[in-house]
């Protein structure tokens, strides 16, 4: 049985314009938060991992070609008394030879000519990443009584990889708000002009009685209703274009940056965007409907 | 909040005149006060200010001077949601009927009912039995396109009446029906009026209101010129 409603809202053009709205915005919307997840995800992952990690590196050898073994010892010595003395430094372990061939392993397979190669000595350094320590004073420091040590940071060679992502999640986010932004809009006018073109009937209800709620509940539930339809469609037909970007990206990950996978509390948050798109149009609906009528008698 | 004293006025007027936003004043200094249960036709030239005096009633309007008391509540310090309780106190019929095209007769009907947040169940017992009564149990599931002009009369009568109100205002109300009918609505009016309900009908036929014989407000000019067989309302 076809429901009833006192707001002949059948007749107006909001039945149209509300669900393509409200799909083509879950649909964007849908697809640039998937990639952002993805992306704060990846960001999340590569800083947990290289947050605390430090190395440094004494050659074994001179620019020169020649050989350094009877300073190596010492300045290893000094290199690690200074790490360990450092404000932020929780560990520094020189990597033993079979670590080092371990590590070259990928490269130069299992082979004794390791030994032979002028490979420099590493040192883990383990940092605080709480209390990371100051990687410009440290570097002065090691360059003061180890001139020939070099320190690398992950963190700082990354940095500037991180700081890139964190700008494109942030620009998503602005996007994201964007399209909020224009979804209400768009709903305060539909909703408005739906008001006009029934501005007779809202009389005659309000006449007999009705309260501000009972007409602003009916433009608030159309609204609602519109809004989840046009929304789910636009969830749905985004859903295979995530597929596709997930296999390219597994497709690339040997060599890609980025985590391909969305966990199931992540795509509890693409799921819910239908909904709060949904809820939101109503929300905007309410509003329009009661300060509209706030303004009659 | 609605008072049931007998001796409050359902409607009083103190010195209240309207003028819409665009022209001229339409209803000057009226004193009018319609005590329950009375019954009075309102009569007056095209443009003498009834419509506009019934929208005051009927809470369309509010006045530019003067305050009106409506069931003892002055409407000027009325929150939106007291009026609204006030509004389904009131039946209305309109001269233009003013039925929901997208609504069957019975729908229409029902729409005060639901408004009022009645139960579906007793309001489909309520709204078959009055449109029985005003002749139109064949005529439920109709829509306002299908009906003819009496018909469409009947079913806003009916939307009027069907909440029972303490007051029932009807400008022109048997201007599309013939005498018969016409008197047959009166009827239906003066049964309601027997219950209690105060009765305000603006209507330029001469002969209903000889037949009746009930007070007669006049309007002229917008005042209140006159009103005759009945000491319930003072001369404006």
């Amino acid at each position: 049985m076809k429901k009833r409603t006192d707001i002949p809202f059948s007749s107006d053009s909001s039945k149209f314009f509300i669900p393509w709205l409200s799909m083509f915005m879950v649909f964007i919307a849908t697809l640039i938060l998937a990639i952002a997840i993805v992306v704060y995800s990846s960001v999340q992952s590569w800083t947990s991992n290289i947050s605390g990690t430090l190395t440094v590196q004494i050659p074994t050898y001179t620019d020169k070609g020649e050989s350094r073994e009877e300073q190596i010892n010492k300045d290893i010595e000094m290199t690690l008394t200074l790490l360990r003395s450092s404000d932020g430094i929780t560990g520094a372990t020189l990597l033993s030879d079979s670590q080092m061939a371990t590590l070259m392993e990928p490269w130069l397979g299992q082979s004794d000519t390791i030994n032979e190669l002028p490979l420099p000595k590493i040192i883990d350094v383990n940092a605080d990443p709480n209390n990371f320590p100051n990687i410009r004073r440290l570097k002065a420091d090691l360059f003061d009584q180890v001139p020939e040590a070099i320190l690398d940071s992950h963190r700082a060679a990354l940095s500037d990889l991180v700081a890139f992502f964190e700008n494109m999640v942030h620009l998503i986010a602005f996007i994201l708000l964007l399209i909020l932004i224009t979804t209400a809009l768009s709903v305060i006018y539909v909703t408005k002009s739906s008001m006009s073109v029934h501005q007779k009937v809202i009389e005659l209800i309000h006449m007999m009685g009705a309260s501000d709620f009972y007409i602003t509940i009916q433009f608030a539930m159309r609204s609602f209703k519109l809004t989840l339809i046009g929304s789910l469609i636009g969830f749905l037909l985004a859903i295979p274009i995530m597929v596709l970007f997930d296999y390219f990206l597994r497709q690339m990950s040997s060599s890609f940056v980025l985590e391909s996978t969305l966990n199931p509390a992540q795509w509890l948050i693409l799921i819910s965007i239908p909904f709060l798109t949904a809820v939101l149009s109503f929300l905007t609906a309410y509003r329009t409907v009661s300060k509209t009528l706030k303004q009659t008698l | 909040m609605v008072t049931n004293k007998l001796s409050t006025p359902i409607a009083e007027f103190n010195g209240v005149s309207f003028k819409y936003p665009t022209g001229p004043e339409v209803l000057k200094d009226i004193q009018l006060s319609l005590q329950p249960g009375s019954f009075y036709f309102m009569t007056g030239e095209s443009g003498a200010g009834k419509t506009s005096l019934l929208s005051l009633l009927y809470l369309n309007n509010m006045p530019t001077k003067g305050r009106i008391r409506l069931f003892g509540y002055a409407l000027d310090t009325l929150t939106r949601e007291a009026k609204a309780q006030i509004r389904r106190q009131i039946g209305v019929v309109f001269q233009d009927y003013r039925l929901l095209d997208h609504l069957n007769a019975f729908d229409n009907v029902a729409l005060p009912l639901r408004i009022s947040g009645t139960r579906e169940q007793d309001i489909k017992k309520h709204v078959r039995e009055l449109l029985a009564w005003v002749g139109l149990e064949k005529q439920l599931d109709k829509y306002p396109h299908e009906l003819s002009g009496g018909e469409k009369q009947r079913v806003a009568i009916a939307r009027a009446v069907i909440n029972r109100p303490r007051l029932l205002l009807a400008d022109e109300p048997t201007g599309n029906v013939d005498d018969a009918m016409a008197k047959r609505l009166i009827y239906l009016f003066l049964e309601l009026n027997k219950l209690g309900t105060t009765t305000v009908i603006a209507t330029h036929n001469h002969n209903l209101i000889k037949h009746f014989g009930f007070p007669r407000l006049h309007l002229s000019h917008g005042h209140i010129e006159a009103v005759e067989k009945n000491n319930s309302t003072n001369k404006g």
